[in-house]
C-alpha cells in the first residue's frame, strides 16, 4: 500500500470513527437523536398523546354547535389516540382513558342529535 | 296456659311493630352528613378504616365538573377505584393533597405518603377515618354559619350562597384542567310531570351546566337526546337514576319537591 493510500485510508478511519464518537455524545445529550439512536422513536410520539388529548376534549364546551363532520373527525382522533394512552402506566391510564371516553361519548351525543334532527 | 297465649301475642304484636319501624325507613342524614360517601375499595385490606369522604367541604370549593372530569372521578361511590399509588403519583384525591399545593393560603396536607411509621400514620386518618373520632379541621356548623338556608340535605342554600358571593366555586386547576372556552348554555326546557295536578319541572341547564359542564350528565346519566324519548320515573329517580344520581346523595334531595315543580298547573 503506497503511503498516499495508507494516507487515505487513516483519513477514512479517522472519519467514520470520529462519526461515531458524535453519534454517541449527540445520543446522550439530545433526546430527539438518543430517541432515534435507541429505537425510542414510540416514546417521543407519546409525548404528543397529551398535546392531542388536550386539543380533543378542550372542544366538548362546543360539542352542540358542531358539524356532523366535525363531531365525526373528533370521535375518529379519540378513537386513534385510545392506543396510545392504553400504553400508559397503570394510573395515567386510568386516568386518561377515563376523561377521553367522557369526551368522545359526549361527542357521540351530540352527533347523534345532529342525526335525529 | 291464657297468661302464656297473652305474653305471647303481646310479644309478637311488639316484634311486628319493631320491625315496622326499622323496616324500610331511611334515617334522613344530619347537616353535615348529608353527602357524607365512605369509600373503601382496597382500605380494609390495606388494615385502615375506610375512607370519610365530606361533599359538602370540597363543593363549597370546587365545582363538580372539576373532580368528576378533569380529575377523574367517577360518579358512583367506589366506581374510581383510588389506590394510594395513584394519589402519591399526584392523581385522584393526590392532584390537590399533595402537600404542596395552596389554597386559601394554606398548604393542603398529603393524602398518602410513600413510607409509613407510626408517627407517619396519622396523616392516613384524617381521610381513613370510619368509626375514629378524628378532630376535623373544618366545622360544618362554623363554615356555613352565615351561609343562606334551605330545609334539606346539607341545609345550604348552595346556589344562594354563590350568587352572594359567600363562596367561590374554582373550575380548573393549572396542569390538570385544559383550557376551554366559555360554554354555550343550552336552553332550558319543561318536562310535565305524570300525575295530574303535579306542577311541570322546568329544568335549567344554566344553574347545571355552571357547576357540572356538559359531560358529566351526557350520556352517563342522560342517554336520551331528543326531549320526549326518556321516560322519567320518579320511582327510578328515586332509586339513584337520572337526577337521583346527584339529587339525594350531594345535591339537594327530592324530598324538596318545589325546588323542581316549579310550573304551576294551568
Amino acid at each position: 500500500m503506497g503511503r498516499n493510500e495508507r494516507d487515505i485510508s487513516m483519513k477514512k478511519c479517522g472519519i467514520l470513527f470520529l462519526a461515531i464518537v458524535t453519534g454517541i455524545v449527540i445520543s446522550f445529550f439530545v433526546p430527539a437523536a438518543e430517541n432515534i439512536f435507541l429505537g425510542k422513536g414510540v416514546v417521543y410520539a407519546q409525548a404528543d398523546w397529551k398535546a392531542e388529548f388536550e386539543d380533543i376534549c378542550s372542544k366538548t364546551q362546543d360539542a352542540m354547535s358542531f358539524t356532523v363532520v366535525e363531531l365525526r373527525s373528533l370521535i375518529e382522533r379519540a378513537d386513534k389516540l385510545k392506543p396510545l394512552i392504553q400504553k400508559l402506566d397503570e394510573t395515567e391510564r386510568k386516568v386518561y382513558l377515563k376523561r377521553l371516553q367522557m369526551c368522545r361519548d359526549l361527542f357521540v351525543f351530540a352527533l347523534g342529535e345532529k342525526e335525529k334532527k | 296456659m291464657k297468661k302464656v297465649l297473652l305474653m305471647a301475642l303481646v310479644v309478637l304484636v311488639f316484634a311486628g311493630l319493631t320491625s315496622a319501624a326499622t323496616g324500610v325507613k331511611k334515617k334522613r342524614p344530619l347537616p353535615e352528613d348529608y353527602g357524607k360517601e365512605i369509600i373503601d375499595n382496597y382500605s380494609d385490606k390495606a388494615g385502615l378504616p375506610a375512607v370519610v369522604f365530606d361533599h359538602w367541604l370540597h363543593r363549597s370549593n370546587f365545582t363538580c365538573r372539576l373532580c368528576h372530569v378533569d380529575i377523574g372521578f367517577a360518579m358512583k361511590v367506589g366506581g374510581t377505584g383510588i389506590r394510594a399509588a395513584d394519589n402519591i403519583k399526584g392523581y385522584y384525591c393526590g392532584t390537590c393533597h399533595n402537600g404542596k399545593m395552596v389554597f386559601d393560603n394554606r398548604k393542603v396536607f398529603e393524602s398518602c405518603a410513600r413510607r409509613l411509621s407510626d408517627e407517619d400514620n396519622r396523616p392516613c386518618n384524617r381521610c381513613h377515618s370510619l368509626g375514629m373520632r378524628v378532630k376535623k379541621e373544618h366545622e360544618f356548623a362554623k363554615l356555613t354559619e352565615k351561609f343562606p338556608k334551605e330545609r334539606f340535605g346539607n341545609g345550604v342554600d348552595w346556589e344562594k350562597a354563590e350568587d352572594e358571593g359567600r363562596i367561590r366555586l374554582v373550575d380548573s386547576i393549572e396542569g390538570v384542567s385544559i383550557k376551554r372556552k366559555p360554554l354555550t348554555i343550552q336552553k332550558d326546557f319543561n318536562l310535565a310531570a305524570k300525575v295530574q295536578g303535579m306542577p311541570e319541572i322546568i329544568f335549567s341547564h344554566k344553574k347545571h351546566t355552571v357547576w357540572s359542564g356538559c359531560e358529566l350528565c351526557h350520556p352517563e346519566i342522560f342517554v336520551g337526546v331528543k326531549k320526549g324519548t326518556t321516560k322519567y320515573s320518579m320511582v327510578e329517580i328515586f332509586d339513584g337514576k337520572y337526577c337521583g344520581v346527584c339529587h339525594g346523595t350531594v345535591a339537594f334531595p327530592l324530598l324538596d319537591c318545589q325546588r323542581c315543580h316549579t310550573k304551576p298547573v294551568q
